[in-house]
C-alpha cells in the first residue's frame, strides 16, 4: 500500500504514470537504476482571488497531512528601530487568534496527535505543523483564522519579548560562540542595512516594539497575497480544496506588498573582523563569499562547489583542514548555512565556511591552507569523476525531501517555489539545473566568486579567563 | 530561530466541540474525525552463524537504502578509561581494509552517503545512508570499518586534538555543566553513566595500543546488530552480508553493568558568574522501559512537560515568558530510567521557575486531569509514534530500540494501544509514585551570587542538602 510518485523514471514516465502506480515494498526490487531518476514531485496549484497562492501535493504512504503557511516577509525587511522584530512578530501569532483564544492553536494540534513549529529566515517566516490527516481541516481553520485575525494585545507582547528575550539568551548570550557565525558573519560581509543586521535583535530593540507595530507588520505584510499555503501528504485535491476556499477564501487581499531595495554591491576589498567571546575556550575562523544570484547557472555551480569544498568528509576543505593540517576536527559551511539552504532564500546571500581551531594554529597558516584550496578551484578544472559525485550527493539530499516523517522540507521547497518562481514545480528543475554545469562553469564561477576582495574574514578570539562553570582556561 | 518554538496552554479537547466565541462569519471549528489505521511493515530478522543479528526492512518511498550497524560497545565497556570508545569510534573512520580515510570517504559519497560513526554510553554505531542501487556495496564498506580498522599511528595526535578541543568547549556550556553534576551525583562516578567527561590528562594519556586492544577485545559479532532499511534487492543485500560478516568472530558476550541509581533529595549548584540565565534539571527515577508503569508515565511526562501544550511549558514559558525552551523527558537504560526536566530560565526569577514546576508536579498528584486533557496527551504520544515511524530510518530506529532492551517483537505493535488505555487517575497515582518531591535531585547553574539566595529561600526545597559543586573538578 505504498505509493511512490514522488520519484519517476524519466524514461519510463509516460508510462508509469506521476500518480497510481504501486510501487512499494514489494516492488523496490524493480525500481529502476538511479541515474535514469528524478526527483518528480507531483503538485496542484492555483492561486485564491484574494491572492493566497495554493500549493497541493498528493502522497498517502503515511495518514498523516503537513501544512505550511508562508509569507513573504523575512528578517532583512524590518523597521530600522526595531531589530528581531519579525521575528517577535512571528512568536506573535501563535498567540491566539479571535475564535481561537491562546492555547487554543497549539493545543488543538498536539491534542490530534501533531506537531508544529515557525520559524524566521531571510526572505520568509513559515508556520507548519503535521498531523494525521483526519485533523487537517481543523488545521486549516486554526491557520485561516489566525492569517485573519490575529489577537494580539499588550498581555501577550509582553509574555513573548520575556520569551524571546531568553531565547537570545540560550542560544546566543550564555553559549561559547553563541551566533558565530551564522548571526555575526552577515554583520560584516554586507553592505545594506537590511542583509547586515542582527536579526535576532538587540534586546533593547525587543523592549521598545509595541502593539502598534505589531499591528502595523501585520497589515502590510501578513496579507493573501503576500501568502503561500502548502498542504501535502495524506488528502483529496478537491475536499481540501474545498476546505481552503471556505476558510481562507473570504480572507481581504492586503496592498501589494512593496519591499525595500535589498541589493549588495559588488564587494573588491577583503574584509576582516575580530569578536572577542569570553565564553570560548578555543579560538575559531570563519570566511564567507557572496553567491552568484540564485537561479543562474553560476548559482547552480555554486551549489556543486559548496559540495565539492566543503559538504562530507570527501570533500576538499575537509581533506586540507582536517586530515591533512590537523587545523580543524570538522568544517561546517554552506550556502545560507545556518539559516537555511541554497534554496530558501531570495536575495544576496553568502557562502560561509567555519570552524574553532587551537591557539598554536596561526591565522597566517589557516589562510594559506584555505587559499590553497579555493586557489586550486581559482585554477584548474575540476575533474569529470568530482564533479558527477558532487551532483550524486546533491541528488541523494533532494531525495531526502520526499521522506514522509513531517514533510517539512519538501514543504518548504514546493513554497519558495511558489512565493518566487510562482511555480511550485520548480523543486523538480533543480536536478536538470545541476546536471547542466560544467567543469568550465564551475572555474570561471569560481575565478569570479571566490575571489579573496570578494570575501570577509570573522574570528573569534577567547577574551577573559574562565571559572568553574564556564568551563577550563586554556 | 529555527529552533523549536514552543507554546501552549489550555488543550481543546478531541472530539468535543470546543468553548470559543465566534465571528458570526466564521465557522465554528470543525471536529477532528477518526484516525486512519497506521500499520507498521513486517521486518526480517535473522542470525548468521556467529551469533550477528540482522534486520532487513522494506519500507519508504524514498530509493534510498540505510545502512546501519550497531555494536553494543561503548563507555559502558570503557572501566576507567573515559572516552577511550570515543576515540576508538573516531578512528575507525581513519582507515579501513585497504582503504585510506579519504577513499572511504569518497567511496561513501560516490554511493550518495557520508559514514557516519558515533559512540554512546552503549553502542557504536557505524552508518551509512546510500543511493538504493548501492545498498549491497555499501555492506563491506560499513563491515571493513568495524571489523577492520587500520588504526594509524600517524592520524592519533590529530584525532586527539579535535576531541580534546571537543571537550573545551564542551565544559563552556552550561548545559554539559549541568548534565555533569547531575550525572555524577545521581549514578555516582565509580559508574561509567556517572562520568561523563574524561580529564585532560587522561584523554592526553591513550596510546595506539590501548585503542588497537580495546577494539580487539570488545567488537565482534556476537554483539552486533545490522540494520537494513528503506528500498533495495534483498537477495543482493543477504548474499552482501554473509560475505561481509559470516566470518567474523563472536568475540565477547554483550556486557552488563547496572547502574545503582542514587536518587535525591540533592540541591547542586554550579557557579557561572555573570550568566544571564540559569540552567536547571530536576530529575527522579522513571519505570524501566517495557515495565507495567512505561506507558502511563510517558504518558504523565507528555502532560507535565513533554509537549508543547504541556503545564510547565503553559506555565513558565506562555504565562509567566521565564524561559524559551523548557521540557521534559525519559532516559531509558537497560535496568533503570531517569525522568529529566530542563530549562534555561532568566536568572532573576530561577527560584521563581523552580518553584512553578515543583509546584505543576504537585498539582498532578492532588488530582487527575480532565478527561479531555487526558485525552490530548494519549492522542499526542499515539501520533508522534506515527510520525516517527514513517520513514525507513525512523522506524528502524524503533526496532533499535526494541532489540537493545530485549522487548519482545510486538513491542511496537502494543505501544499505541497502550498509551490510548492509559486513565487520568493512572497518570495521577504515577506521579505520585515516581516523583517524590522529597527525594528530588536538582541541579542549578547559573549566576549563584544573585541565584543562591533564590533558591535557599524555596519552601519546596526546605531540608533538602544544598551543596557548591565544581563539575569539572578534577578528583
Amino acid at each position: 500500500m505504498l505509493k511512490s510518485f514522488w520519484l519517476v523514471a524519466a524514461a519510463a514516465a509516460l508510462a508509469v504514470g506521476v500518480t497510481a502506480s504501486e510501487v512499494g515494498a514489494q516492488a523496490a526490487s524493480s525500481a529502476p537504476s538511479a541515474t535514469a531518476e528524478r526527483l518528480q514531485i507531483e503538485t496542484r496549484y492555483y492561486t485564491l482571488p484574494n491572492g493566497l497562492k495554493v500549493v497541493m501535493s498528493r502522497e498517502p504512504s503515511v495518514p498523516t497531512a503537513t501544512v505550511g503557511v508562508y509569507y513573504g516577509i523575512g528578517f532583512r525587511i524590518e523597521p530600522r528601530d526595531r531589530t528581531g522584530f519579525a521575528h517577535l512578530f512571528e512568536h506573535l501569532m501563535f498567540q491566539g487568534s479571535e475564535n481561537a483564544p491562546k492555547g487554543t492553536f497549539i493545543g488543538s494540534i498536539n491534542s490530534a496527535g501533531g506537531t508544529l513549529n515557525g520559524s524566521t529566515r531571510f526572505d520568509y517566516t513559515n508556520y507548519f505543523e503535521v498531523v494525521p490527516s483526519n485533523a487537517l481541516e481543523q488545521v486549516l481553520w486554526l491557520e485561516a483564522d489566525r492569517m485573519a485575525r490575529p489577537v494580539i494585545d499588550q498581555e501577550v507582547l509582553a509574555n513573548q519579548q520575556g520569551v524571546v528575550a531568553n531565547e537570545v539568551k540560550v542560544n546566543v548570550l550564555n553559549q561559547p560562540y553563541g551566533g558565530w557565525p551564522w548571526l555575526d558573519m552577515p554583520q560584516l560581509a554586507n553592505e545594506n542595512w537590511h542583509n547586515a543586521h542582527n536579526f535576532y535583535g538587540e534586546l533593547d530593540d525587543l523592549e521598545a516594539a509595541t502593539v502598534d507595530d505589531a499591528t502595523q507588520f501585520f497589515e502590510s505584510f501578513y496579507r493573501p497575497n503576500n501568502a503561500v499555503l502548502v498542504v501535502a501528504g495524506d488528502i483529496d485535491y478537491d475536499v481540501t480544496q474545498a476546505m481552503i476556499e471556505r476558510y481562507f477564501g473570504p480572507i481581504p487581499r492586503g496592498e501589494p506588498v512593496v519591499l525595500p531595495d535589498i541589493s549588495e554591491p559588488r564587494q573588491d576589498a577583503e574584509k576582516f573582523a575580530t569578536k572577542p567571546d569570553v565564553l570560548a575556550p578555543r579560538p575559531a575562523f570563519s570566511a564567507a563569499w557572496h553567491v552568484p544570484e540564485r537561479g543562474t547557472p553560476e548559482w547552480f555551480a555554486m551549489g556543486l562547489l559548496d559540495s565539492i569544498l566543503v559538504q562530507g568528509q570527501d570533500s576538499r576543505l575537509y581533506d586540507k583542514l582536517v586530515r591533512e593540517t590537523g587545523i580543524a576536527g570538522g568544517v561546517q559551511g554552506g550556502i545560507n548555512s545556518g539559516l537555511g539552504n541554497m534554496f530558501n532564500y531570495n536575495g544576496p546571500m553568502l557562502w560561509t565556511v567555519g570552524f574553532v581551531h587551537d591557539p598554536d594554529k596561526s591565522r597566517d597558516e589557516i589562510t594559506a591552507a584555505l587559499d590553497a584550496v579555493i586557489e586550486d578551484v581559482r585554477s584548474n578544472p575540476v575533474s569529470e569523476e568530482e564533479l558527477a559525485r558532487a551532483r550524486t550527493k546533491m541528488r541523494s539530499s533532494l531525495y531526502n525531501l520526499a521522506d514522509p516523517t513531517t514533510r517539512f522540507g519538501l514543504v518548504d521547497l514546493l513554497a519558495v517555489g511558489a512565493l518566487w518562481e510562482d511555480d511550485p514545480n520548480w523543486v523538480n528543475t533543480l536536478e536538470a539545473g545541476f546536471e547542466r554545469v560544467t567543469p568550465e562553469l564551475v572555474l570561471a564561477t569560481a575565478r569570479e566568486y571566490l575571489r579573496p576582495t570578494n570575501r570577509s574574514i570573522l574570528v573569534v578570539q577567547p577574551s577573559a579567563a574562565q571559572t568553574a562553570g564556564t568551563g577550563d582556561a586554556q | 530561530m529555527i529552533r523549536p518554538l514552543i507554546s501552549l496552554l489550555a488543550a481543546v479537547g478531541l472530539a468535543a466541540s470546543p468553548v470559543v466565541a465566534q465571528a458570526p462569519e466564521y465557522p465554528s471549528m470543525p471536529p477532528v474525525g477518526t484516525p486512519k489505521p497506521f500499520t507498521l511493515p513486517a521486518a526480517e530478522s535473522y542470525t548468521l552463524d556467529n551469533g550477528m543479528q540482522v534486520t532487513l526492512l522494506r519500507y519508504g518511498n524514498v530509493p534510498k537504502a540505510f545502512v546501519g550497524l550497531r555494536v553494543y560497545v561503548g563507555n559502558l565497556n570503557e572501566g576507567g578509561d573515559v572516552w577511550l570508545p570515543d576515540l576508538v569510534g573516531q578512528l575507525l573512520r581513519e582507515g579501513a581494509g585497504n582503504r585510506s580515510a579519504t577513499e572511504i570517504a569518497e567511496a561513501a559519497a560516490e554511493m550518495g552517503g557520508g559514514l557516519g560513526t558515533s559512540v554512546g554510553v552503549h553502542e557504536t554505531v557505524v552508518n551509512l545512508p546510500v543511493l538504493s542501487e548501492f545498498a549491497a556495496e555499501a555492506i563491506p564498506l560499513v563491515a571493513d570499518v568495524a571489523r577492520r580498522p587500520t588504526f594509524p599511528q600517524s592520524e592519533l595526535e590529530r584525532v586527539r586534538a579535535n576531541l580534546q578541543r571537543n571537550l573545551a568547549v564542551a565544559k563552556t556550556q552550561p548545559q554539559t555543566a549541568a548534565e555533569v553534576a547531575l550525572a555524577a551525583a545521581y549514578y555516582g562516578t565509580d559508574h561509567p553513566y556517572g562520568r561523563v567527561l574524561p580529564t585532560d590528562s587522561q584523554l592526553a594519556g591513550y596510546t595506539i595500543d590501548d585503542i588497537r586492544r580495546f577494539h580487539r577485545e570488545n567488537f565482534g559479532a556476537a554483539r552486533a546488530q545490522l540494520y537494513v532499511a528503506g528500498q533495495f534487492e534483498p537477495a543482493e543485500v543477504k548474499a552482501a552480508i554473509e560475505q561481509a560478516f559470516a566470518d567474523w568472530e563472536p568475540g565477547p558476550e554483550r556486557l552488563s553493568l547496572p547502574a545503582e541509581p542514587r536518587p535525591g533529595p540533592r540541591v547542586l549548584l554550579v557557579d557561572r558568574p555573570g550568566a544571564p540565565q540559569s540552567t536547571i534539571r530536576i530529575a527522579f527515577p522513571a519505570p524501566v522501559i517495557g515495565t507495567e508503569d512505561d506507558l502511563g508515565f510517558r504518558v504523565t511526562n507528555a502532560l507535565l512537560g513533554g509537549a508543547f501544550n504541556s503545564r510547565i511549558t503553559q506555565n513558565i514559558r506562555e504565562e509567566k515568558g521565564y524561559t524559551y525552551s523548557p521540557g521534559s523527558g525519559i532516559g531509558f537504560n537497560p535496568n533503570e530510567a531517569r525522568w529529566t526536566f530542563n530549562a534555561d530560565v532568566t536568572t532573576a526569577v530561577t527560584g521563581p521557575a523552580i518553584k512553578e514546576v515543583i509546584g505543576e508536579i504537585a498539582r498532578l498528584q492532588s488530582e487527575p486531569p480532565s478527561a479531555e486533557e487526558a485525552a490530548g496527551m494519549r492522542t499526542y504520544l499515539a501520533g508522534i509514534f506515527v510520525l516517527q515511524n514513517a520513514s525507513a530510518n525512523g522506524l528502524i530506529g524503533s526496532l533499535a530500540t526494541r532489540d537493545f532492551h530485549g522487548l519482545p517483537a510486538s513491542w511496537l505493535e502494543a505501544f499505541v494501544p497502550g498509551v490510548l488505555a492509559v486513565t487520568p487517575a493512572q497518570m495521577q497515582s504515577l506521579a505520585r509514585e515516581w516523583m517524590p518531591l522529597d527525594k528530588a535531585t536538582v541541579v542549578v547553574v547559573g549566576d549563584l551570587d544573585t541565584v543562591e539566595a533564590q533558591i535557599r529561600e524555596l519552601p519546596e526545597l526546605e531540608g533538602m542538602p544544598i551543596e557548591r559543586v565544581d563539575p569539572f573538578a578534577v578528583k
